[in-house]
């Protein structure tokens, strides 16, 4: 995977646009106009760091944790695209079914009776990582099925392996829908954790487990950092990122590593899964939204950048949830504007993303 | 990779397949063509002929309820009720899954035809399977459909179809009948403004509330039921500081959590379906307890959902059309007729999905009783007959008011802890509100604005006659 | 000049074009009312928002999944310019409302390929993905325009009459939308600016180095692209009588890619083949008791097999049909392999 971009110095790149003044212009107001509108909002807006700084903060974590969740799982969306090229459009359907597998496991598991009624979680630690591992294992064992029976032998065209994807998450849309039915379920955070935690901080008492997810999403980076920087697996698959012909040439069994990717990034969707599930709830539409969640991510972040990941989760979550709350009273739902003008004000300024390369 | 001749062979056997598959989608779709009655496949039950009783011609009758979407768990419970009077009157259940009909099902000595459907609570599906109920499947009389904004839809198509009769399933919307009034489109239950009635009244005089801030689905059902908590509670004197609407579908509520004021006396909570429980977990996990500071709509009682919520919400006050608790025979006799038919059901006659489509299907057997099946004229007598009901449902009667709305009691609930040993918290009745009309006492008509995220307006008015202020309580 | 000699296969292919089309002329008379207008005028706008998809995938190399959101945007701005239940409470003439939904329709193509046009492949279908599903989310999120309900009873042209009651005159008229939509298409493909659209659909830097503005040319592209899906869009809310975000959700983008790739996603006829398969489909397998509520998973593994086994989709197959049995009848003929490589896609390098 890419860490690093292959940017013109700055002097260069400006020097270019220079002798396209239009171009340079438009790109100039619309980052002003970006960054105005970012400030307003966040802070001019209602005073909101000065008068109510419990709220501000309360806010900001909302944000933080949320971009936590979308990091754990835009991230196995990047890596299988920064390796093999294929996007993944199944891949929020991988979370979904994570989620359900995970409830359905929970459930078994304490006899039916995990509702988190508040308070009282009525489930053990093991009730809880239990179903995430199965979750997490069996959802990866789904994605490398379909990479072997379904992409293996068609690598390099990118328009039919999107579609076929895309076949593959309507079928199992329909499926869970069929076999888990419509309600949304709530899988039980283990016992052990607090229910809230006081951050001695504006008095703000917070949701312990969304705290948690963050740590997850921070600890799964530096994870994934360090197996792509730091071990042989990570040095293959950076490897084959730049040429899989000559990666293979030399005697490396690229299949391999490709699967392994697979499953890797399956198993990221899964742990997104579960963590969402819990978090906030496993429900039929989570398909679709985590789907467009992993896409925004990555279109901000550029695909196949970890580094990018992280800035697109933490641009989208923190717009999300500052959005909500901070437009001028009347204008709330129309927070998915603001939304669609990062993804332009980024599009404008980077067309591949912030740290995208080219294919 | 295999080998040229050996993948010629797999695609020509695909082409092939695919080529089957396709004149056969084609030839069946042709077959529709000149006589419209479709792929009648779809039928549930036989039109049964035997026994002597059944004598007349076949009533057919479609029933639609949503299939998919954020209400489809609910799907079980409208069959059942569905079915209920005709298995009253001598039909039995083809399986335990109420949405598998029943057989042998007569009313007046006419047999019926039961057609299944569903949508997914958009407008757009429901009136397509309404089309396709009437139009391909012909159906005489159409049952549904559940969600608000389907409704709406549905109600106007029926002005399309003045051949058909509508009966309303469950969708609780205002204007369904309030404005859009269409003359064979009938409501036997109330809408989800008159469903809370009594609460304005109940949060601001027992429980000393001013400032209240509401939350709900942004849609249409939930614009009816805050419009009716609004106009009563702002008419008395309270002060609605703020409305929050979440979308429909919205999972994560902690950013609309963080906007209702700390200061606030309390909140009424118009969210649904599966986010009522979304929501009072984070609730519970950024607020604290919630049971002294909240109001519900219908939702809250709904036996599936009670389960989930569990004791976190034991103490909340809730309004609604059901009182499951009710001792009255006829409500008894239902609920066991409903649990006895139906096993999987035991222990939800008092959703109000459930009632909803039996007060339907019992309606349209007693007018069809009235008329002894006589359809014809575009069932000017059926229809008749269905104006001037007064049935006598389980939970009290129901009568229509000029738009074919029904006028029905309003129940005023609260959930307190379980004492029938089934683990799931029960509700008490407090209060009944008698015979509560759609114009509210007079706030709505069909020239006022239709409730939507900002209407009606908080403002102080003539309170009605059920609230202390108004001269009752 | 002599006219084209009548070979096998283009007997293969005129012939049930003819048929069709005669068919079509007489619909009214050939079959019942409900299903010409649930099923057959149905597939004909369906099948003009499908061409817009294949129109830019086939002509530009731009596969784009934003055709039904800007079939949406033309729909809902319509609905709110005339009179109807919901959304704003203007009321303009009907057909002024047609013609701005449609120019409102354009310019957001416009912006939209203005955004996405130094994007290419599957970059430009997440893009246009992205947009999609976000002008969803506008419509459902902004209550004045429309909210969940959407829009009911709009208003409609007193030609269009009564899709319900008297389905004859939006069959034809919908009928003859789709003939000027394919034939526009035919025309604009042979004329300079569809050579140069062909042009950077294989080769993008050749084009740009010979002059050509190539994000202009896109960009350009993407505007008729809107334009074909603005006729459909109000073609649909006619056929509807209502519009609302449920109506352009990603549900029903995928049906429409659905129905292209099934019809085939380089033919233009495909598209209103592929849509006319997926409404009888559809419509079909509501009635059937095993099948009932699970049409998603048949036409998912529908699609699935098409992908898989033969890309250019049913007009692919009626072509290696016809390829067959012209080999078959024409032994002179010398035996050519398949014009089309076993596991290709489409033209486009990627």
């Amino acid at each position: 995977m890419s860490q690093g971009t292959e940017a013109l110095p700055l002097r260069q790149r400006l020097r270019v646009l220079e002798a396209q003044p239009l171009a340079l212009a438009m790109r100039v107001i619309i980052v002003g106009l970006g960054v105005f509108v970012l400030l307003w909002v966040l802070f001019f807006a209602q005073d909101a760091l000065t008068k109510e700084p419990r709220t501000f903060l309360i806010v900001l974590l909302n944000g933080l944790t949320l971009a936590g969740l979308y990091f754990v799982v835009a991230t196995g969306f990047t890596l299988i695209f920064g390796l093999m090229r294929v996007v993944n459009m199944a891949h929020g359907s991988l979370y979904m079914l994570a989620g359900f597998f995970a409830f359905q496991v929970q459930k078994e598991l304490t006899g039916g009776e995990a509702t988190s009624a508040f308070g009282t979680s009525e489930a053990s630690l093991a009730e809880w990582i239990i179903p995430l591992v199965v979750a997490c294992v069996g959802v990866g064992v789904i994605g490398i099925v379909m990479q072997q029976v379904f992409l293996r032998w068609n690598q390099g065209q990118d328009l039919r392996q999107a579609l076929i994807t895309i076949a593959i998450s309507i079928i199992i849309a329909d499926q869970a829908l069929a076999h888990f039915g419509g309600i949304a379920e709530d899988i039980a955070a283990p016992d052990v954790f607090p229910e809230t935690v006081d951050l001695h901080l504006a008095g703000v008492s917070y949701p312990f487990f969304r705290i948690f997810v963050l740590l997850v999403a921070i600890a799964v980076g530096l994870a994934l950092w360090a197996m792509i920087q730091r071990t042989r697996f990570g040095m293959i698959v950076r490897a084959g990122v730049d040429d899989r012909n000559m990666v293979s040439a030399l005697g490396i069994n690229i299949q391999l590593v490709f699967a392994s990717a697979f499953f890797l990034g399956a198993m990221l969707a899964g742990l997104g899964g579960v963590l969402g599930g819990t978090m906030i709830s496993v429900d039929k539409s989570n398909d679709t939204q985590y789907l467009l969640i992993s896409l925004i991510v990555v279109i901000i972040g550029g695909m196949g950048s970890l580094a990018g990941a992280a800035i697109g989760a933490l641009a989208l979550g923190l717009v999300d949830s500052f959005g909500d709350v901070y437009l001028p009273e009347g204008y709330t739902n129309y927070s998915v504007l603001l939304i669609f003008g990062l993804l332009v004000l980024v599009l404008a300024v980077r067309p591949l993303g912030l740290f995208g390369r080219p294919a | 990779m295999r080998d040229r001749s050996e993948k010629g062979r797999l695609r020509l056997w695909a082409l092939l397949a695919t080529l089957v598959l396709v004149v056969g989608v084609l030839a069946a779709g042709c077959g529709g063509d000149d006589d419209g009655d479709g792929e009648a496949a779809g039928t549930q039950a036989d039109t049964s002929t035997g026994g002597g009783e059944a004598s007349g011609e076949p009533i057919k009758i479609g029933i639609f309820s949503n299939n998919e979407g954020a209400f489809a768990p609910f799907e079980g419970q409208t069959w059942g009720g569905a079915m209920l009077p005709l298995i009253e009157r001598g039909a039995t259940p083809v399986s335990g899954d109420p949405t598998k009909g029943v057989e042998n099902a007569t009313i007046a000595g006419h047999p019926i035809e039961i057609v299944y459907g569903g949508s997914d609570s958009t407008p757009d599906k429901a009136v397509e399977e309404a089309r396709r109920l009437v139009e391909q499947e012909q159906v005489d009389i159409l049952i549904g459909p559940l969600s608000g904004s389907e409704g709406i839809a549905v109600a106007n198509y029926s002005k399309e179809q003045p051949g058909t009769t509508f009966v309303n399933g469950i969708s609780g919307a205002q204007d369904t009948t309030l404005k859009v009034r269409s003359p064979n489109f009938f409501r036997f239950h109330n809408d989800g403004t008159q469903w809370t009635a009594g609460l304005g009244d109940y949060a601001y005089n027992e429980l000393g509330w001013r400032n209240v801030v509401t939350i709900g689905d942004d849609y249409d059902f939930p614009y009816s039921q805050i419009a009716g908590f609004v106009a009563e509670f702002c008419s008395i004197g309270g002060n609605v500081t703020k409305r929050l609407w979440p979308a429909l579908g919205e999972e994560d509520y902690s950013s609309f959590i963080t906007q209702i004021p700390e200061d606030v006396d309390g909140f009424f909570m118009g969210v649904g379906g599966t986010g009522t429980v979304a929501f009072v977990k984070q609730y519970g996990q950024l607020r604290g307890n919630l049971s002294d500071k909240i109001m519900g709509g219908i939702f809250m009682t709904d036996p599936v959902i009670l389960k989930e919520l569990g004791s976190q919400v034991e103490g909340v006050v809730t309004a609604g059309m059901t009182a499951g608790d009710s001792q009255e025979p006829a409500y008894l006799e239902y609920a066991e007729g409903l649990g006895t038919a139906y096993p999987e059901l035991e222990g939800t006659a008092s959703s109000v999905f459930a009632y909803g489509y039996y007060t339907a299907m019992q309606a349209i057997a007693e007018a069809l009783e009235e008329v002894d099946g006589d359809l014809s004229d575009d069932h000017a007598a059926f229809r008749e007959a269905l104006s001037n009901l007064e049935l006598d449902a389980p939970l009290g009667t129901i009568k229509l008011d000029e738009n074919r709305q029904a006028i029905m009691d309003n129940f005023l609930q609260q959930i307190v802890a379980d004492n029938t040993g089934d683990g799931v918290p029960d509700v008490k009745t407090i209060k009944t509100i008698p015979e509560v009309d759609q114009t509210f006492a007079g706030f709505f008509s069909p020239e006022t604005p239709s409730p939507d995220r900002e209407n009606p307006a908080c403002e102080k008015a003539e309170p009605p006659p059920w609230t202390q202020q108004g001269g009752g309580g | 000049m002599r006219p084209p000699a009548l070979t096998v296969e283009r007997t293969l292919w005129w012939g049930p074009a003819l048929v069709i089309l005669v068919v079509l002329a007489l619909g009214p008379l050939i079959f019942s009312d409900y299903y010409l207008s649930a099923v057959i005028t149905k597939s004909f706008w369906l099948g003009i928002a499908a061409a817009s998809l294949i129109f830019l995938a086939a002509y530009v190399g731009m596969v784009s999944l934003g055709q039904v959101a800007l079939y949406g945007i033309a729909g809902f701005t319509m609905a709110n310019l005339v009179a109807a239940d919901g959304g704003s409470t203007i009321a303009w003439n009907p057909w002024v409302g047609t013609l701005a939904g449609i120019l409102v329709a354009v310019a957001v193509g416009l912006v939209f390929g203005a955004i996405s046009n130094r994007s290419y492949g599957i970059y430009f279908l997440m893009i246009t993905l992205a947009l999609g599903v976000l002008t969803y989310y506008f419509f459902a999120q902004v209550t004045q325009l429309s909210g969940f309900g959407g829009v009911n009873n709009v208003a409609r042209p007193g030609i269009v009459s009564n899709p319900v009651g008297d389905p004859a005159n939006l069959f034809y008229i919908a009928l003859l939308a789709s003939a000027g939509v394919y034939l526009l298409i035919r025309y604009v493909v042979r004329s300079p600016f569809g050579l140069a659209l062909q042009g950077i659909r294989d080769d993008p830097s050749r084009m740009r180095s010979l002059g050509y503005n190539v994000p202009l040319l896109r960009m350009l592209a993407f505007g008729l692209g809107a334009l074909i899906a603005s006729v459909a869009g109000i073609l649909s809310v006619w056929w509807n009588t209502r519009i609302s975000p449920g109506s352009i959700d990603l549900s029903r983008t995928l049906d429409v890619l659905i129905i292209a790739v099934i019809g085939g996603l380089y033919r233009l006829e495909g598209a209103w083949i592929g849509a006319f398969f997926f409404v009888a489909l559809d419509n079909w397998t509501r009635g059937v008791d095993i099948v009932g509520s699970r049409f998603n998973t048949v036409i998912g593994v529908i699609f699935l097999a098409i992908v898989l086994l033969s890309p250019g989709g049913l007009m692919g197959i009626w072509g290696s049909i016809t390829d067959f049995v012209a080999r078959r009848l024409s032994p002179a003929r010398t035996a050519q392999p398949p014009v089309r490589p076993a596991n290709e896609t489409g033209p486009a390098p990627e």
